[in-house]
């Protein structure tokens, strides 16, 4: 129970620490903060997704980027999501295939919320570069993982994997 | 399952936020009855964000997923332990 105690707080320490040098970054350099962190994810993303066998279907590799952060008990669990609207899941545009994502549990999220930062900031840019880094990895593609809303409970992603 | 969408129409003003910020349209104006009115239930992907901004309440969601406060998971910090 004290161990538990003990984690509980080096993480709520290491979420602070974390927070405090986003905003600090984005305050000293602006923009380039988002680029960053950018950077950071994709690194990431290459890193766990490391012998993830290829394919180039849309569909497979978003379930294998999930089965990544699973196993690596990332809290940053997607779904690919589509509306009454919508034809299909994957959707086909000028610049290749796109998919919209829902996003839930995340440890970005609760991190900004417990510490009073906005949304939409360069944390959350990691996650744009996970998935370029991942997706570069599995399909070896291009790809951008715009925010169309941020919400309290839930964030609406826009995934684009560009043709090559 | 989709999301369970109920509109207090008594505290509705018809203001038309939940319809501007929602993603994905759920909501609809009715412009004879100045209220929202939910059309497409099944695209909510509950991110809350009527609920949040909505001035007069009126908004609540059922059978939806709460997102986890993961530093107050004892299962999530102990998986944690490993990068602290």
């Amino acid at each position: 129970m004290e161990e538990t105690r003990n984690q509980r707080l080096a993480l709520q320490d290491a979420m602070v620490f974390l927070g405090a040098i986003a905003s600090g970054t984005e305050q000293a350099i602006g923009e380039s903060a988002s680029g960053i962190s950018y950077l950071a994810g994709v690194n990431l993303g290459k890193k766990l997704s490391r012998g993830v066998p290829s394919t180039d279907s849309i569909e497979q590799a978003l379930q294998a980027t999930r089965e990544v952060l699973e196993k690596n008990d990332y809290l940053w669990l997607f779904e690919p999501f589509q509306t009454h609207d919508q034809e299909s899941l994957v959707r086909r545009t000028e610049q290749g295939m796109e998919v919209m994502l829902v996003f839930r549990d995340c440890m970005i999220r609760q991190s900004l919320f417990r510490f009073g930062h906005v949304q939409k900031g360069s944390l959350c840019n990691m996650m744009y570069g996970f998935f370029a880094g991942a997706l570069q990895n599995i399909m070896g593609r291009e790809s951008s993982l715009e925010i169309v809303h941020a919400g309290e409970n839930a964030c609406y992603k826009r995934l684009l994997v560009r043709d090559c | 399952m989709p999301v369970e969408i109920t509109v207090h129409e008594q505290s509705c003003r018809g203001c038309e936020l939940c319809v501007d910020i929602c993603p994905t349209k759920v909501f609809a104006m009715d412009q004879e009855r100045r209220l929202c009115t939910v059309e497409h239930a099944e695209d909510c992907i509950a991110c809350l964000s009527c609920a949040y901004i909505c001035p007069s309440g009126a908004i609540t969601q059922r059978d939806f997923h709460p997102v986890k406060n993961f530093y107050r998971d004892e299962e999530f910090c102990q998986k944690m332990g490993k990068f602290l």
